[in-house]
C-alpha cells in the first residue's frame, strides 16, 4: 500500500516538474521527459504490473490536460511500462547502466511512437531532422535527470522497506 | 503469517485489456470531442492549482539563476547601451517625424481603432505543454471569466494563438508556432494574402513558415504581416510578425519564406485574451452570396 501511495506522489511531482518547473530550465529547447523516467524506473524496479499502473496514471494526467484525443499517451506509456517491467529480471539495485540504457530506449520509443501518431499522419516525413533536433537532446537530458530520479526512488524504497526484508514475490515482481 | 488467497492475473492479459480499452477511449473521445470538457475538468481542476503554485517557485529560482549569471554581462552591456542611447536618440527625432505620417496612414487604414477597440483580458501562463512536440500552453482564466473557444490570444502586440479548450477556471491555448497551426495572413502594405503555418523543424531558429503568396506580389523582407479579413478564426488586423528570406517557389507562381513572430515565445508569462470571437457566419453568408 505504501508503495502505491509513494508512486502516486512521485508521478504527480514529476508531472509538475515536467509541465511547470522545467519549462523555465529548457536546454536546447527541450524539457526532459519526467513521465517516462517514472514509468521506466517503476517498471524496472517493481515489475510489469507496476509499470503499467504508473503508465495509466501518467497517461491520464497527460491526456486529460493536454491531449486532443484521450488515450494516445495512456497507450504509449503502458507499453513503455510493460517493456521495462520485462527488464525486471535483470534488476540489480546498484547497477545503473542497464536501467539508464532502457530509459534511453523508452524515451526513444515514446518519441518515435508520438511522432508516428501525430506528425507522420500529417505528412511530416523528415524524421531525421526531428531525431537530431528534438529526440536526441531530449534523450540526453532525460537520462541525466533520470539518474537523479532513479536514485531518489531507491532512497524512498529503502526508507519504506529496509533492504533485507524484501521478499521478491511480495512486491509485484514477476515470479519467473 | 496470515495466508491470503490472491487472484493473480498474468500481466500480459492486463496489457491486452488496457490496450483494448485505450483504443475504445480514443475512438469515443475523437467522436465526441466537444463533449469531453467535463471529463477533462476532473483532472484539470485538481492539477492546475498545483501547477500554478509550483510555477511561481520555478520562475523565482530561474530568475535568481539569471541574476547571478548576468551581473558581469550587465556591466559591459551598460557601457554599450550608453553609446547606443546617444545614437538612438538622434535617430528617434527622425522617426518622430515619420510617426506623424504613419498616424495619418493608420487612420486611412482604419487599423488603429480596430486594434485598440477589441476588449481584452489579461491572463497568466501556468503551464506549458506536456511534451516537446506540441506548442500549447494553459492560462489561468476560463469560462468563469468570460473566455470561449476560438478567442484570440496576444502577447505584447503580436498574435500568440487561439483558445482551443475552455474549462471553468483554466483554458488551453494553441500557439501559432505549433506544427499543426495555420493562420491566414495579409501583408499590411500590399494587402497580398498568405498562409502562416508553424513548423517544428524551424523552432530553434525562432521563425515559422509563410507560404502561398502571390508570385507577382511586390513584397520585401521585413514587411509586416497581420491577420486577414478572410480568416475564420482570427480577428482582422492583429500583427503576426515580419517576413524574412522571401523567395520564389520553383513553380514561379507563388512565393514563400519565413516569418519572425512579433510575440516573444521563449518567455511567455502574461498574455492578453481578446474576448471577442470572430463571427464567421457573416463571412460564410458573404461567400455563399
Amino acid at each position: 500500500m505504501k508503495r502505491y501511495i509513494s508512486l502516486f506522489l512521485t508521478v504527480i511531482i514529476c508531472f509538475l516538474l515536467q509541465t511547470a518547473v522545467f519549462q523555465n530550465f529548457k536546454l536546447a529547447n527541450v524539457v526532459p521527459n519526467f513521465m517516462v523516467i517514472v514509468i521506466a524506473s517503476s517498471g524496472f524496479m517493481y515489475g510489469r504490473k507496476f509499470g503499467m499502473y504508473t503508465g495509466i496514471l501518467s497517461g491520464v494526467l497527460m491526456d486529460f490536460m493536454y491531449g486532443d484525443i484521450i488515450g494516445v499517451h495512456i497507450l504509449i506509456y503502458v507499453l513503455v511500462g510493460y517493456m521495462n517491467g520485462k527488464g525486471n529480471k535483470l534488476y540489480f539495485k546498484d547497477d545503473l547502466s542497464i536501467p539508464m540504457l532502457s530509459l534511453a530506449v523508452s524515451d526513444l520509443i515514446y518519441n518515435v511512437l508520438y511522432y508516428a501518431f501525430s506528425f507522420l499522419l500529417r505528412g511530416r516525413l523528415n524524421i531525421f531532422s526531428y531525431l537530431r533536433n528534438l529526440i536526441l537532446p531530449e534523450i540526453i537530458y532525460t537520462v541525466v535527470m533520470g539518474l537523479i530520479i532513479y536514485k531518489l526512488m531507491h532512497r524512498i524504497e529503502d526508507k519504506m522497506y529496509p533492504p533485507v526484508e524484501v521478499p521478491l514475490t511480495d512486491n509485484g515482481a514477476d515470479k519467473y | 503469517m496470515r495466508k491470503r488467497t490472491k487472484i493473480t492475473v498474468d500481466p500480459k492479459y492486463i496489457l491486452a485489456i488496457i490496450i483494448v480499452v485505450c483504443l475504445i477511449v480514443m475512438f469515443v473521445s475523437f467522436k465526441f470531442q466537444d463533449k469531453m470538457t467535463p471529463v477533462r475538468a476532473v483532472v484539470g481542476n485538481v492539477v492546475t492549482p498545483m501547477q500554478k503554485g509550483i510555477n511561481i517557485v520555478g520562475a523565482k529560482v530561474s530568475d535568481a539563476m539569471d541574476y547571478v549569471d548576468t551581473v558581469d554581462k550587465l556591466v559591459n552591456e551598460n557601457k554599450e547601451l550608453k553609446k547606443q542611447l546617444e545614437e538612438l536618440s538622434a535617430e528617434n527625432k527622425l522617426l518622430q517625424q515619420d510617426k506623424y505620417e504613419l498616424d495619418s496612414f493608420r487612420k486611412l487604414y482604419d487599423l488603429d481603432e480596430q486594434y485598440a477597440g477589441y476588449p481584452k483580458v489579461t491572463a497568466r501562463v501556468i503551464s506549458s505543454d506536456g511534451n516537446n512536440w506540441y506548442s500549447s500552453f494553459v492560462i489561468d482564466k476560463g469560462s468563469d471569466d468570460g473566455l470561449a473557444v476560438n478567442m484570440n490570444v496576444m502577447a505584447g502586440e503580436g498574435l500568440v494563438g487561439r483558445i482551443i479548450q475552455v474549462n471553468k477556471s483554466y483554458s488551453r491555448v494553441l500557439s501559432i508556432i505549433d506544427d499543426s497551426s495555420n493562420v491566414t495572413g495579409t501583408f499590411l502594405k500590399t494587402s497580398d494574402s498568405c498562409i502562416v503555418s508553424g513548423n517544428l523543424e524551424l523552432i530553434n531558429e525562432g521563425v515559422i513558415d509563410i507560404t502561398d503568396i502571390d508570385g507577382n506580389a511586390d513584397i520585401k523582407d521585413g514587411y509586416a504581416v497581420v491577420t486577414s479579413q478572410i480568416s475564420n478564426k482570427y480577428l482582422p488586423g492583429i500583427l503576426i510578425g515580419y517576413a524574412k528570406d522571401l523567395r520564389k517557389d520553383s513553380t514561379n507562381i507563388t512565393q514563400a519564406g519565413y516569418l519572425m513572430p512579433a510575440a516573444d515565445f521563449s518567455k511567455l508569462d502574461m498574455v492578453l485574451v481578446i474576448t471577442q470571437v470572430k463571427d464567421s457566419e457573416e463571412l460564410e453568408e458573404m461567400v455563399t452570396e
